[in-house]
Protein backbone atom coordinates (compact mmCIF):
# COMPACT_ATOMS: atom_id res chain seq x y z
CA UNK A 1 0.00 0.00 0.00
CA UNK A 2 1.17 3.37 -0.94
CA UNK A 3 1.47 6.49 1.52
CA UNK A 4 -1.22 8.66 1.89
CA UNK A 5 0.89 11.62 1.09
CA UNK A 6 4.62 11.97 -0.46
CA UNK A 7 7.47 14.41 -0.42
CA UNK A 8 10.42 14.14 -1.85
CA UNK A 9 12.95 16.89 -2.37
CA UNK A 10 9.78 19.29 -2.90
CA UNK A 11 10.52 23.11 -3.43
CA UNK A 12 7.70 25.73 -4.44
CA UNK A 13 8.50 29.17 -5.12
CA UNK A 14 5.85 31.34 -5.95
CA UNK A 15 6.09 35.21 -7.00
CA UNK A 16 10.02 34.57 -6.67
CA UNK A 17 9.63 33.67 -2.93
CA UNK A 18 10.95 30.20 -2.03
CA UNK A 19 8.19 28.80 0.21
CA UNK A 20 9.32 25.03 0.88
CA UNK A 21 13.13 24.16 0.16
CA UNK A 22 13.53 20.34 -0.57
CA UNK A 23 10.70 18.75 1.85
CA UNK A 24 10.77 15.10 1.95
CA UNK A 25 8.32 13.32 4.27
CA UNK A 26 5.39 11.06 4.24
CA UNK A 27 2.37 10.44 6.17
CA UNK A 28 1.36 6.68 5.86
CA UNK A 29 -1.93 5.36 5.50
CA UNK A 30 -4.05 5.55 8.66
CA UNK A 31 -1.87 7.57 10.33
CA UNK A 32 -2.19 11.91 11.87
CA UNK A 33 0.42 13.96 11.37
CA UNK A 34 0.88 17.23 13.10
CA UNK A 35 2.82 19.77 10.85
CA UNK A 36 3.49 23.00 12.78
CA UNK A 37 5.97 25.87 12.43
CA UNK A 38 5.93 29.63 12.37
CA UNK A 39 3.39 32.04 10.07
CA UNK A 40 5.05 32.00 6.87
CA UNK A 41 6.88 28.79 7.23
CA UNK A 42 5.20 27.11 4.75
CA UNK A 43 2.47 24.88 6.04
CA UNK A 44 -0.57 26.07 3.99
CA UNK A 45 1.78 26.53 0.73
CA UNK A 46 2.03 22.62 1.64
CA UNK A 47 -1.32 21.79 2.08
CA UNK A 48 -2.18 23.34 -1.35
CA UNK A 49 0.63 21.95 -2.74
CA UNK A 50 -1.18 18.69 -1.78
CA UNK A 51 -4.33 19.55 -3.07
CA UNK A 52 -2.74 20.12 -6.65
CA UNK A 53 -3.46 23.67 -6.38
CA UNK A 54 0.40 24.88 -6.37
CA UNK A 55 2.59 23.34 -8.64
CA UNK A 56 6.67 22.20 -6.71
CA UNK A 57 9.17 24.04 -9.35
CA UNK A 58 11.80 20.68 -8.07
CA UNK A 59 10.94 17.41 -6.38
CA UNK A 60 8.16 15.13 -5.98
CA UNK A 61 4.91 15.02 -4.59
CA UNK A 62 2.66 12.34 -4.53
CA UNK A 63 -1.22 12.04 -2.70
CA UNK A 64 -2.22 8.29 -2.42
CA UNK A 65 0.30 7.27 -5.26
CA UNK A 66 -0.95 9.30 -7.50
CA UNK A 67 -0.70 13.12 -8.62
CA UNK A 68 -2.60 15.74 -6.56
CA UNK A 69 -4.87 16.75 -9.11
CA UNK A 70 -5.99 13.12 -10.36
CA UNK A 71 -5.99 12.66 -6.24
CA UNK A 72 -8.61 15.18 -5.85
CA UNK A 73 -11.70 13.34 -5.11
CA UNK A 74 -10.36 11.53 -2.12
CA UNK A 75 -9.06 13.75 -0.54
CA UNK A 76 -10.99 15.97 2.36
CA UNK A 77 -9.68 19.54 2.81
CA UNK A 78 -10.53 21.90 6.11
CA UNK A 79 -9.50 25.49 5.22
CA UNK A 80 -8.38 27.80 7.72
CA UNK A 81 -9.57 30.60 6.50
CA UNK A 82 -13.52 30.41 5.19
CA UNK A 83 -13.34 32.80 2.17
CA UNK A 84 -16.51 31.78 1.08
CA UNK A 85 -18.93 34.68 -0.16
CA UNK A 86 -20.49 35.56 3.02
CA UNK A 87 -23.67 37.44 1.22
CA UNK A 88 -24.41 34.36 -0.84
CA UNK A 89 -27.23 32.34 0.25
CA UNK A 90 -25.59 29.29 1.05
CA UNK A 91 -27.14 26.92 3.94
CA UNK A 92 -25.28 23.71 5.17
CA UNK A 93 -26.61 21.16 3.47
CA UNK A 94 -26.23 22.65 0.13
CA UNK A 95 -22.50 23.08 0.89
CA UNK A 96 -22.02 19.17 1.74
CA UNK A 97 -23.64 18.23 -1.52
CA UNK A 98 -21.90 21.19 -3.40
CA UNK A 99 -18.48 19.34 -2.88
CA UNK A 100 -20.63 15.57 -3.56
CA UNK A 101 -21.76 16.56 -6.91
CA UNK A 102 -18.90 19.21 -7.96
CA UNK A 103 -21.50 22.33 -8.56
CA UNK A 104 -24.28 23.89 -6.42
CA UNK A 105 -27.35 21.72 -6.15
CA UNK A 106 -30.07 23.59 -7.77
CA UNK A 107 -32.57 21.73 -5.89
CA UNK A 108 -31.73 19.08 -2.84
CA UNK A 109 -33.72 16.27 -3.54
CA UNK A 110 -34.95 14.15 -0.32
CA UNK A 111 -31.40 11.63 -0.78
CA UNK A 112 -29.89 14.67 -0.79
CA UNK A 113 -31.12 15.66 2.17
CA UNK A 114 -30.74 12.71 4.09
CA UNK A 115 -26.66 12.28 2.39
CA UNK A 116 -26.06 15.96 3.63
CA UNK A 117 -27.54 15.13 7.34
CA UNK A 118 -25.59 11.95 7.76
CA UNK A 119 -22.26 13.96 6.74
CA UNK A 120 -23.27 16.19 9.42
CA UNK A 121 -24.70 13.82 12.00
CA UNK A 122 -21.06 12.44 12.05
CA UNK A 123 -19.95 15.60 13.54
CA UNK A 124 -22.72 16.08 15.88
CA UNK A 125 -24.07 19.03 13.26
CA UNK A 126 -27.11 17.39 12.67
CA UNK A 127 -29.24 20.55 13.22
CA UNK A 128 -27.33 22.64 11.34
CA UNK A 129 -28.56 21.35 8.26
CA UNK A 130 -31.07 23.87 6.96
CA UNK A 131 -29.01 26.77 8.67
CA UNK A 132 -28.11 29.55 6.47
CA UNK A 133 -24.07 29.57 6.97
CA UNK A 134 -23.37 33.61 7.31
CA UNK A 135 -25.82 32.65 10.71
CA UNK A 136 -22.98 29.88 11.99
CA UNK A 137 -20.78 30.64 14.78
CA UNK A 138 -16.84 29.79 14.51
CA UNK A 139 -17.41 26.41 15.55
CA UNK A 140 -20.45 25.49 13.76
CA UNK A 141 -19.04 26.52 10.60
CA UNK A 142 -16.00 24.51 11.21
CA UNK A 143 -18.41 21.56 12.03
CA UNK A 144 -19.90 21.88 8.81
CA UNK A 145 -16.94 22.32 6.65
CA UNK A 146 -16.00 19.17 8.27
CA UNK A 147 -18.88 17.69 7.14
CA UNK A 148 -17.96 19.16 3.71
CA UNK A 149 -14.53 17.32 3.99
CA UNK A 150 -15.66 14.03 5.20
CA UNK A 151 -18.71 13.53 2.58
CA UNK A 152 -16.87 12.03 -0.26
CA UNK A 153 -15.44 9.44 2.21
CA UNK A 154 -11.96 10.68 1.94
CA UNK A 155 -8.57 8.61 2.63
CA UNK A 156 -6.57 11.67 3.27
CA UNK A 157 -7.89 14.49 5.65
CA UNK A 158 -6.19 18.18 4.80
CA UNK A 159 -6.84 20.40 8.18
CA UNK A 160 -5.50 24.09 8.15
CA UNK A 161 -5.73 25.57 11.68
CA UNK A 162 -9.23 24.13 12.14
CA UNK A 163 -9.44 25.35 15.64
CA UNK A 164 -8.42 29.34 14.62
CA UNK A 165 -10.96 31.26 15.89
CA UNK A 166 -12.62 29.39 17.61
CA UNK A 167 -13.30 29.43 21.62
CA UNK A 168 -11.56 27.35 24.19
CA UNK A 169 -14.70 25.34 24.75
CA UNK A 170 -15.49 25.15 21.08
CA UNK A 171 -11.76 24.18 20.42
CA UNK A 172 -11.76 21.37 23.13
CA UNK A 173 -14.89 19.77 21.74
CA UNK A 174 -13.66 20.01 18.17
CA UNK A 175 -10.63 18.01 18.92
CA UNK A 176 -12.37 15.47 20.37
CA UNK A 177 -14.24 15.09 17.22
CA UNK A 178 -11.40 15.23 14.98
CA UNK A 179 -10.08 12.47 17.29
CA UNK A 180 -13.13 10.52 16.98
CA UNK A 181 -13.29 11.02 12.87
CA UNK A 182 -9.48 9.99 12.82
CA UNK A 183 -10.10 6.79 14.57
CA UNK A 184 -10.69 5.26 11.34
CA UNK A 185 -8.01 3.19 10.45
CA UNK A 186 -8.21 3.65 6.70
CA UNK A 187 -8.07 7.76 6.97
CA UNK A 188 -4.55 9.50 7.08
CA UNK A 189 -4.97 13.04 8.22
CA UNK A 190 -2.16 16.23 8.16
CA UNK A 191 -3.51 18.80 11.10
CA UNK A 192 -1.74 22.10 10.21
CA UNK A 193 -1.80 23.89 13.87
CA UNK A 194 -0.21 26.28 16.30
CA UNK A 195 -1.79 24.51 19.37
CA UNK A 196 0.82 21.67 20.53
CA UNK A 197 -2.18 20.17 23.07
CA UNK A 198 -3.83 19.48 19.59
CA UNK A 199 -0.82 18.01 18.37
CA UNK A 200 0.11 15.92 21.51
CA UNK A 201 -3.96 14.88 21.55
CA UNK A 202 -4.45 13.92 17.97
CA UNK A 203 -1.16 13.08 16.04
CA UNK A 204 1.18 9.83 15.54
CA UNK A 205 3.84 12.47 14.30
CA UNK A 206 4.29 15.57 13.78
CA UNK A 207 6.98 18.24 11.44
CA UNK A 208 8.24 20.80 11.82
CA UNK A 209 8.42 23.15 8.94
CA UNK A 210 9.93 26.16 8.54
CA UNK A 211 10.43 26.36 4.75
CA UNK A 212 12.23 23.31 5.07
CA UNK A 213 11.97 20.29 7.80
CA UNK A 214 13.52 21.42 10.56
CA UNK A 215 12.52 18.11 12.70
CA UNK A 216 10.01 15.30 12.67
CA UNK A 217 8.95 12.41 14.98
CA UNK A 218 6.89 11.35 17.78
CA UNK A 219 5.16 14.52 19.68
CA UNK A 220 6.89 13.55 22.82
CA UNK A 221 9.99 13.53 20.93
CA UNK A 222 9.85 16.70 18.88
CA UNK A 223 7.71 18.93 20.99
CA UNK A 224 10.04 18.30 24.04
CA UNK A 225 13.47 18.54 22.39
CA UNK A 226 15.34 21.74 23.44
CA UNK A 227 16.03 23.02 20.64
CA UNK A 228 19.24 24.86 20.04
CA UNK A 229 20.91 27.85 18.07
CA UNK A 230 22.11 26.16 15.29
CA UNK A 231 19.19 24.02 14.35
CA UNK A 232 17.08 27.55 13.91
CA UNK A 233 20.18 29.24 11.80
CA UNK A 234 21.38 31.05 14.89
CA UNK A 235 18.30 32.06 16.63
CA UNK A 236 17.43 31.44 20.29
CA UNK A 237 15.13 28.69 20.98
CA UNK A 238 15.99 26.73 24.10
CA UNK A 239 12.00 26.39 25.71
CA UNK A 240 11.14 22.55 25.92
CA UNK A 241 7.67 23.37 24.19
CA UNK A 242 8.95 24.72 20.50
CA UNK A 243 8.66 28.41 20.20
CA UNK A 244 6.81 27.29 16.61
CA UNK A 245 3.86 25.54 18.78
CA UNK A 246 1.91 26.94 21.20
CA UNK A 247 0.15 25.45 23.69
CA UNK A 248 -2.65 27.88 24.16
CA UNK A 249 -3.04 29.43 21.12
CA UNK A 250 -6.11 28.35 18.64
CA UNK B 1 -63.28 47.11 -15.24
CA UNK B 2 -62.87 45.58 -19.09
CA UNK B 3 -63.23 48.84 -20.27
CA UNK B 4 -59.79 49.91 -17.79
CA UNK B 5 -57.83 46.43 -19.01
CA UNK B 6 -59.40 47.18 -22.74
CA UNK B 7 -57.76 51.23 -22.29
CA UNK B 8 -54.37 49.61 -20.42
CA UNK B 9 -53.64 47.06 -23.01
CA UNK B 10 -54.48 49.02 -25.87
CA UNK B 11 -51.13 50.31 -26.79
CA UNK B 12 -50.70 46.09 -27.95
CA UNK B 13 -52.70 46.65 -31.03
CA UNK B 14 -49.53 48.36 -32.83
CA UNK B 15 -46.91 45.76 -33.67
CA UNK B 16 -43.82 48.34 -32.48
CA UNK B 17 -45.43 48.34 -28.92
CA UNK B 18 -45.42 44.27 -29.23
CA UNK B 19 -42.23 43.93 -30.62
CA UNK B 20 -40.68 46.63 -27.51
CA UNK B 21 -42.65 44.34 -24.84
CA UNK B 22 -41.16 41.01 -26.39
CA UNK B 23 -37.83 42.77 -26.40
CA UNK B 24 -37.84 44.18 -23.54
CA UNK B 25 -38.85 40.95 -21.37
CA UNK B 26 -36.58 38.48 -22.89
CA UNK B 27 -33.90 41.40 -22.52
CA UNK B 28 -34.86 41.94 -18.99
CA UNK B 29 -34.93 37.40 -18.10
CA UNK B 30 -31.94 37.24 -19.44
CA UNK B 31 -30.28 40.28 -17.57
CA UNK B 32 -32.05 39.37 -14.48
CA UNK B 33 -30.37 36.09 -14.68
CA UNK B 34 -27.01 37.19 -15.49
CA UNK B 35 -27.16 39.75 -12.64
CA UNK B 36 -27.94 37.45 -9.73
CA UNK B 37 -24.36 35.91 -10.67
CA UNK B 38 -22.89 39.91 -11.34
CA UNK B 39 -24.64 40.96 -7.85
CA UNK B 40 -23.30 37.91 -6.05
CA UNK B 41 -19.49 38.60 -7.01
CA UNK B 42 -20.13 42.33 -5.97
CA UNK B 43 -19.74 43.31 -9.69
CA UNK B 44 -22.56 45.52 -9.79
CA UNK B 45 -20.33 48.20 -11.91
CA UNK B 46 -19.14 45.53 -15.07
CA UNK B 47 -22.37 46.17 -16.50
CA UNK B 48 -21.97 49.83 -16.21
CA UNK B 49 -18.57 49.57 -17.68
CA UNK B 50 -19.06 47.12 -20.62
CA UNK B 51 -22.48 49.75 -21.45
CA UNK B 52 -20.07 52.51 -21.85
CA UNK B 53 -17.51 49.34 -23.74
CA UNK B 54 -20.67 49.36 -26.19
CA UNK B 55 -20.04 52.56 -27.03
CA UNK B 56 -16.39 52.76 -28.24
CA UNK B 57 -17.71 49.41 -30.01
CA UNK B 58 -20.97 50.82 -31.63
CA UNK B 59 -18.53 54.26 -32.70
CA UNK B 60 -16.32 52.26 -34.35
CA UNK B 61 -18.88 50.40 -36.59
CA UNK B 62 -20.18 53.71 -37.45
CA UNK B 63 -17.00 54.54 -38.69
CA UNK B 64 -16.35 51.53 -40.45
CA UNK B 65 -19.37 52.54 -42.24
CA UNK B 66 -22.13 50.54 -41.13
CA UNK B 67 -25.68 52.01 -40.19
CA UNK B 68 -26.29 52.68 -36.49
CA UNK B 69 -28.43 48.98 -36.58
CA UNK B 70 -25.69 47.09 -38.14
CA UNK B 71 -23.05 48.49 -35.69
CA UNK B 72 -24.03 46.39 -33.42
CA UNK B 73 -21.95 43.44 -34.80
CA UNK B 74 -19.15 45.30 -34.68
CA UNK B 75 -20.05 46.14 -31.11
CA UNK B 76 -20.57 42.89 -30.33
CA UNK B 77 -17.34 41.49 -30.51
CA UNK B 78 -15.81 44.27 -29.41
CA UNK B 79 -17.93 44.31 -25.98
CA UNK B 80 -17.24 40.92 -25.38
CA UNK B 81 -13.33 41.37 -26.33
CA UNK B 82 -13.46 44.12 -23.50
CA UNK B 83 -15.18 41.66 -21.17
CA UNK B 84 -12.62 39.34 -21.41
CA UNK B 85 -10.00 42.17 -21.20
CA UNK B 86 -11.39 43.03 -17.83
CA UNK B 87 -11.39 39.54 -16.71
CA UNK B 88 -7.72 38.67 -17.90
CA UNK B 89 -6.81 41.63 -15.92
CA UNK B 90 -8.49 40.99 -12.57
CA UNK B 91 -7.39 37.16 -12.82
CA UNK B 92 -3.32 38.43 -13.69
CA UNK B 93 -3.22 41.27 -11.53
CA UNK B 94 -3.98 42.40 -8.06
CA UNK B 95 -6.46 45.20 -9.13
CA UNK B 96 -10.09 44.77 -8.49
CA UNK B 97 -12.99 44.35 -10.94
CA UNK B 98 -13.61 47.79 -10.30
CA UNK B 99 -10.75 48.93 -11.02
CA UNK B 100 -10.25 47.09 -14.22
CA UNK B 101 -13.92 48.00 -15.37
CA UNK B 102 -13.15 51.63 -14.52
CA UNK B 103 -9.60 51.81 -17.06
CA UNK B 104 -11.49 49.82 -19.50
CA UNK B 105 -14.66 51.94 -19.45
CA UNK B 106 -13.05 55.08 -19.53
CA UNK B 107 -10.65 53.93 -22.28
CA UNK B 108 -13.42 52.88 -24.38
CA UNK B 109 -15.94 55.35 -24.15
CA UNK B 110 -13.18 58.23 -24.40
CA UNK B 111 -12.34 55.81 -27.78
CA UNK B 112 -15.90 55.23 -28.90
CA UNK B 113 -15.89 59.81 -28.64
CA UNK B 114 -12.99 60.05 -30.69
CA UNK B 115 -13.81 57.96 -33.41
CA UNK B 116 -17.96 59.17 -33.47
CA UNK B 117 -15.33 62.25 -34.34
CA UNK B 118 -13.38 60.92 -36.89
CA UNK B 119 -15.85 60.13 -39.61
CA UNK B 120 -15.77 61.83 -42.35
CA UNK B 121 -18.30 65.44 -42.87
CA UNK B 122 -20.12 63.39 -45.31
CA UNK B 123 -20.76 60.85 -42.85
CA UNK B 124 -24.84 60.21 -41.81
CA UNK B 125 -25.64 62.30 -38.66
CA UNK B 126 -25.45 60.15 -35.36
CA UNK B 127 -28.53 60.42 -32.87
CA UNK B 128 -25.94 60.48 -29.75
CA UNK B 129 -28.97 61.05 -27.28
CA UNK B 130 -30.46 57.64 -28.62
CA UNK B 131 -27.33 55.93 -28.34
CA UNK B 132 -26.66 56.96 -24.85
CA UNK B 133 -30.45 56.73 -23.76
CA UNK B 134 -32.03 53.95 -25.99
CA UNK B 135 -35.06 54.05 -28.16
CA UNK B 136 -37.13 50.70 -27.17
CA UNK B 137 -40.05 51.78 -28.77
CA UNK B 138 -37.98 51.42 -31.82
CA UNK B 139 -37.06 48.34 -32.00
CA UNK B 140 -36.56 46.78 -35.34
CA UNK B 141 -37.95 42.86 -36.08
CA UNK B 142 -34.30 42.44 -36.80
CA UNK B 143 -33.06 43.68 -33.94
CA UNK B 144 -35.81 41.77 -31.77
CA UNK B 145 -34.11 38.67 -33.72
CA UNK B 146 -30.94 39.30 -32.40
CA UNK B 147 -32.20 40.39 -28.66
CA UNK B 148 -34.45 37.06 -28.53
CA UNK B 149 -31.48 35.12 -30.05
CA UNK B 150 -28.52 36.52 -27.64
CA UNK B 151 -30.96 35.87 -24.43
CA UNK B 152 -32.02 31.93 -25.55
CA UNK B 153 -28.16 31.84 -25.80
CA UNK B 154 -27.66 33.22 -22.72
CA UNK B 155 -30.18 31.26 -20.79
CA UNK B 156 -29.29 27.85 -22.64
CA UNK B 157 -25.53 28.69 -21.00
CA UNK B 158 -26.91 29.58 -17.74
CA UNK B 159 -28.56 26.21 -17.62
CA UNK B 160 -25.51 24.10 -18.48
CA UNK B 161 -22.91 25.91 -16.61
CA UNK B 162 -24.95 27.83 -13.55
CA UNK B 163 -24.49 25.11 -11.30
CA UNK B 164 -20.86 25.27 -11.21
CA UNK B 165 -20.79 28.94 -11.55
CA UNK B 166 -22.87 29.37 -8.64
CA UNK B 167 -20.16 27.06 -6.89
CA UNK B 168 -17.44 29.18 -8.39
CA UNK B 169 -19.22 32.06 -6.87
CA UNK B 170 -19.39 30.49 -3.49
CA UNK B 171 -15.55 30.10 -3.06
CA UNK B 172 -13.55 29.54 -6.18
CA UNK B 173 -10.86 27.65 -4.11
CA UNK B 174 -13.12 24.89 -2.87
CA UNK B 175 -15.14 24.69 -6.41
CA UNK B 176 -11.77 24.43 -8.20
CA UNK B 177 -11.07 21.45 -5.49
CA UNK B 178 -14.01 20.14 -6.75
CA UNK B 179 -13.07 20.14 -10.46
CA UNK B 180 -15.01 23.75 -11.11
CA UNK B 181 -12.86 25.48 -13.93
CA UNK B 182 -13.33 28.64 -12.53
CA UNK B 183 -11.71 30.65 -14.76
CA UNK B 184 -13.23 29.41 -17.56
CA UNK B 185 -16.69 30.00 -16.25
CA UNK B 186 -15.74 33.34 -15.13
CA UNK B 187 -14.89 34.44 -18.27
CA UNK B 188 -17.93 32.48 -19.93
CA UNK B 189 -20.02 35.26 -17.49
CA UNK B 190 -17.99 38.18 -18.67
CA UNK B 191 -18.85 37.06 -21.89
CA UNK B 192 -22.32 36.66 -21.73
CA UNK B 193 -22.65 40.21 -19.60
CA UNK B 194 -21.51 41.76 -22.86
CA UNK B 195 -23.57 40.55 -25.33
CA UNK B 196 -27.01 41.07 -22.87
CA UNK B 197 -25.54 44.60 -22.27
CA UNK B 198 -24.59 44.90 -26.32
CA UNK B 199 -28.15 44.67 -27.59
CA UNK B 200 -29.62 46.32 -24.16
CA UNK B 201 -27.92 49.47 -25.63
CA UNK B 202 -30.19 49.23 -28.58
CA UNK B 203 -33.27 48.96 -26.43
CA UNK B 204 -32.27 51.31 -23.31
CA UNK B 205 -29.56 52.93 -23.88
CA UNK B 206 -25.89 53.27 -22.85
CA UNK B 207 -26.47 54.58 -19.38
CA UNK B 208 -29.62 52.37 -18.28
CA UNK B 209 -28.86 49.07 -19.64
CA UNK B 210 -27.09 48.27 -16.52
CA UNK B 211 -29.85 48.51 -14.55
CA UNK B 212 -31.69 45.56 -16.61
CA UNK B 213 -28.70 43.34 -15.13
CA UNK B 214 -28.12 44.81 -11.54
CA UNK B 215 -31.58 45.83 -10.37
CA UNK B 216 -34.12 43.16 -10.17
CA UNK B 217 -30.92 40.72 -8.86
CA UNK B 218 -30.07 43.26 -6.57
CA UNK B 219 -34.11 43.41 -5.03
CA UNK B 220 -34.43 40.13 -5.39
CA UNK B 221 -31.38 38.95 -2.91
CA UNK B 222 -32.97 41.34 -0.42
CA UNK B 223 -36.09 38.62 -0.64
CA UNK B 224 -34.82 35.40 -1.54
CA UNK B 225 -33.44 32.28 0.74
CA UNK B 226 -31.71 30.41 -2.15
CA UNK B 227 -30.12 30.82 -4.71
CA UNK B 228 -32.87 29.22 -7.05
CA UNK B 229 -35.22 31.65 -5.47
CA UNK B 230 -33.44 34.88 -6.18
CA UNK B 231 -33.11 33.60 -9.33
CA UNK B 232 -36.66 33.24 -9.73
CA UNK B 233 -38.02 36.03 -8.18
CA UNK B 234 -35.58 38.69 -10.06
CA UNK B 235 -36.81 37.06 -13.25
CA UNK B 236 -40.59 38.07 -11.82
CA UNK B 237 -39.73 41.16 -11.01
CA UNK B 238 -37.94 41.99 -14.14
CA UNK B 239 -40.66 40.54 -16.46
CA UNK B 240 -43.43 42.76 -14.48
CA UNK B 241 -41.47 46.05 -13.79
CA UNK B 242 -40.83 46.24 -18.07
CA UNK B 243 -44.60 45.17 -18.76
CA UNK B 244 -45.20 48.04 -16.18
CA UNK B 245 -42.42 50.17 -17.15
CA UNK B 246 -43.66 49.94 -20.68
CA UNK B 247 -47.91 50.68 -20.77
CA UNK B 248 -47.11 53.25 -18.26
CA UNK B 249 -45.00 55.08 -20.70
CA UNK B 250 -47.15 54.99 -23.22
CA UNK B 251 -49.53 56.33 -21.57
CA UNK B 252 -48.11 58.88 -19.59
CA UNK B 253 -46.42 59.85 -23.07
CA UNK B 254 -42.65 60.06 -21.15
CA UNK B 255 -39.42 57.96 -21.99
CA UNK B 256 -40.18 53.97 -22.03
CA UNK B 257 -36.15 52.92 -20.89
CA UNK B 258 -36.07 55.46 -18.05
CA UNK B 259 -39.63 54.11 -17.06
CA UNK B 260 -39.16 50.90 -16.78
CA UNK B 261 -35.76 51.68 -14.52
CA UNK B 262 -37.44 53.61 -12.11
CA UNK B 263 -40.22 50.91 -11.95
CA UNK B 264 -37.58 48.29 -11.02
CA UNK B 265 -36.02 50.45 -8.99
CA UNK B 266 -39.15 51.57 -6.89
CA UNK B 267 -39.29 47.67 -6.44
CA UNK B 268 -36.01 47.79 -4.82
CA UNK B 269 -36.67 50.35 -2.41
CA UNK B 270 -40.04 48.76 -1.58
CA UNK B 271 -37.78 45.40 -0.49
CA UNK B 272 -35.40 47.55 0.71
CA UNK B 273 -37.88 48.51 3.38
CA UNK B 274 -39.70 45.31 3.81
CA UNK B 275 -36.81 43.26 3.48
CA UNK B 276 -36.10 40.11 6.11
CA UNK B 277 -33.88 40.79 8.81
Amino acid sequence: MSDALRLRGVTVEVGGRLLLDQVSFEVAVGEFCGLCGPNGGGKTTLLKTALGLLTPSAGELTVLGRPPQEARRHVGYLPQAKAFNAGFPASAAELILANQRGAWPVRVSAAGRERARQALARVGGERLLEAPLRALSGGELQRVFLARALVNEPALLLLDEPTAGVDARGRGEFLELLAGVAARADLAAVLVTHNAAAVRRLADRVVYLDGRVLAWGPPAEVLDRKWDREAFGGQDHDSPVSPLCEDDDG
Amino acid sequence: MDDAFAYLFSPLAQAFVRRALAAGLVLGAAGALLGVFIVQRGLGLLSDGLAHATFGGLALGLLLGASADRAIWIALPFTVAIALGIQHVRGRTRLGGDVATGVFFAVSFAAGVLLLGLRGARAAPVNVEALLFGSLLTVSPEALAVIVAVAMLVVAMLAWIGPRLAYATFDPELAALSGVPVARLEYALLAMTALVVVVGVKTVGVVLVSAFVVIPAATANLIGRSLPSIAAIAVALSLAGTACGLFASYHLNVATGATIILTLGAAFFVALVFRRR
